[in-house]
């Protein structure tokens, strides 16, 4: 089993243990990565400027993954969404592909639409599989209560996505429960986390979040749990900004799934980055 | 690639001389002295635009100061003083702003250029002077977010709405609440366009039941949504259905939109909502860019 690694651009500046914590799990659960050096931006930000821009952007990536024959595997939820959106495009609009083709072959690399994306999630849920990671448990949670943030553009739109069951999914949950923790049932499960409107409308961007929180928390969650890079760093970053900013000091932490499932298979503190979080995660399990 | 220390020192000391000249200019004056002598350090070799995450947009955007060893030499233009136009200064922000941030320009740089503040620098600068820049109303802006604490209040909110006061200068429909509106004729390359967009063209099966307004977490936010939104997802897809261009366009709610996609999800007719609201998004960008210069 080996794939093609998508970083995106913010992993490995601002959320380097999103990377280490995958691959050292990854590493153990006997999936190989390839990492492409000449990958790009995967085009999710420039889906609000102008489409061609982003359309090209995120085929050029699937072209190159497909030269080497490479399935994508992407940590980041963002990227996963774009780039799914992008592929389905190009399967489905023979003119479409026929435009970023042009472009693409002046690098020798036109896209023929053979390749898969996926992300993090659903490779360890349905390519590992559940039991298989069960038997890698080495140090099980007892008596951690867990808030799953599914994540938008994993989730919607299930028509180019097909992560899960949009309305009811479980792929999250049961990745938690492997570890030992309890996957709680919470109101705003599904909901943004707020990190698209960041820097663009601060207010409204925060005020999404501090809702959600709020609910994990009243929910009885100890930690929030995600596995998208916006996502975590909007709910650690950027929570710590905020408490800092109104003079509250009682976060719900966020652990990065691959961070969890490492504790679990006593995997050290070192690769799975646990000091870089910026609201402290050290105690957990302890 | 990289160079030995001494011919470092070098180039360094050249650059020292040469940047005096500089000083003088607008650009100049606002930029530190070592960013001054990086803009003379720059061979032009290309390496960072070789590994740039977003010069590929270059294919969509044709704007040369998105790659950014151009970019740079631009910004020695600006700073030698040299007189450009408006159009000259609005791409030159543009290209500035078309960025995620990723500093593999500044990783690469044989020299050693910190390219990546320099591009901070200057965009700031330039969003200042009030030509308005829609890219601040996208997810590139997530960087400027986390870093709000560099600039003032002020100057951090200004560019924002500009961007949104630049958009309203174009629909002027959307001031006219009491106005009975002409149907006829309609706004036909309007309606064209989006209609032969991929990712939008099945807008104009919306029968208006509002599950898209219902669903949606941003509506679901304010008390009194349409004032602070203009017009919501439902009647934004009715609007674009009878090609009344301003109304579609000049809306809060495009750039409010989270991307969810909750709204499409649960649309009972299959329209693609939050992918209309990206073209609707595009559209503004283009004719913004069109119409301010």
């Amino acid at each position: 089993m080996k794939f093609a690694l998508f970083l995106g651009c913010q992993i490995p500046v601002r959320l380097k243990q999103y990377e280490t914590s995958s691959k050292a799990i990854l590493e153990r659960l006997g999936v190989g990565l390839v990492d492409i050096e000449e990958f790009n931006c995967c085009g999710y930000p420039l889906r609000n400027i102008e489409f061609k821009a982003f359309l090209f952007s995120s085929a050029r990536n699937l072209a190159l993954a497909e030269k080497k024959k490479l399935d994508v595997i992407t940590l980041c939820q963002c990227c996963y969404g774009t780039l799914k959106k992008a592929n389905f495009l190009l399967r489905e609009n023979a003119s479409l592909r026929k435009e970023v083709n042009a472009v693409l072959e002046r690098e020798g690399i036109p896209y023929k639409g053979e390749i898969e994306v996926k992300h993090l999630l659903s490779v360890l849920d349905q390519e590992v599989g559940v039991e298989a990671i069960k038997k890698r448990i080495e140090k099980p949670f007892q008596g951690l209560k867990i808030a799953a943030h599914y994540g938008c553009h994993a989730l919607r739109p299930s028509q180019v996505v097909r992560f899960d069951d949009p309305g009811t999914p479980s792929i999250f949950d049961r990745l938690v429960e492997v570890t030992g923790a309890e996957s709680i049932d919470w109101l705003m499960r599904l909901e943004c986390c707020g990190a698209p409107l960041l820097g663009s409308h601060d207010e409204l961007s925060t005020e999404i979040t501090l809702k959600k929180l709020n609910n994990g928390r009243e929910s009885g969650a100890d930690y929030l749990c995600t596995a998208c890079t916006y996502c975590q760093i909007q709910f650690d970053t950027v929570q710590q900004m905020i408490l800092s900013q109104r003079g509250l000091n009682h976060p719900l932490p966020s652990i990065l799934y691959p961070q969890l499932l490492g504790l679990s298979m006593g995997i050290n503190a070192e690769p799975l980055g646990l000091k870089m979080n910026k609201i402290p995660i050290r105690e957990i399990g302890s | 690639m990289k160079l030995s220390f001494s011919r470092k020192v070098l180039n360094w000391f050249k650059a020292l001389i040469h940047s005096r000249r500089f000083s003088k200019s607008w650009m100049g004056k606002n930029l530190s002295m070592i960013q001054l002598m990086e803009l003379d350090a720059c061979t032009h070799c290309a390496m960072c635009t070789s590994h740039c995450s977003v010069a590929v947009a270059f294919e969509g955007i044709p704007n040369i100061n998105i790659l950014p060893s151009e970019k740079i030499a631009s910004i020695k233009a600006l700073a030698s003083g040299r007189p450009l136009g408006e159009r000259e200064l609005r791409d030159i922000q543009e290209g500035v702003y078309l960025c995620t941030n990723c500093y593999r320009c500044t990783v690469v740089c044989p020299v050693e250029i910190d390219l990546q503040n320099l591009w901070v620098k200057v965009r700031e600068l330039l969003l200042q002077r009030g030509i308005p820049e829609l890219s601040v109303l996208s997810p590139l802006s997530f960087y400027r977010g986390l870093m709000k604490g560099e600039t003032t209040q002020g100057d951090y909110e200004k560019p924002l709405i500009q961007a949104r006061e630049g958009i309203a200068a174009q629909c002027d429909l959307m001031k006219k609440k009491d106005k009975a509106l002409p149907l006829t004729p309609t706004d036909r390359k309007f309606k064209s366009g989006l209609s032969l967009s991929a990712q939008a063209k099945n807008f104009s099966v919306c029968f208006g039941c509002q599950t898209c307004t219902t669903v949606c977490p941003v509506v679901g936010h304010y008390e009194n949504p349409q004032e602070v939104l203009g017009l919501l997802p439902h009647q934004i897809m009715h609007a674009a259905g009878l090609g009344l261009r301003d109304l579609a366009l000049g809306s809060n709610m495009l750039w409010d939109c989270l991307t969810c996609y909750r709204c499409q999800e649960q649309c009972p007719r299959g329209v693609s909502v939050t992918d209309v609201l990206y073209e609707l998004k595009n559209l503004a960008v283009k004719y913004v860019k069109e119409k301010v210069l």
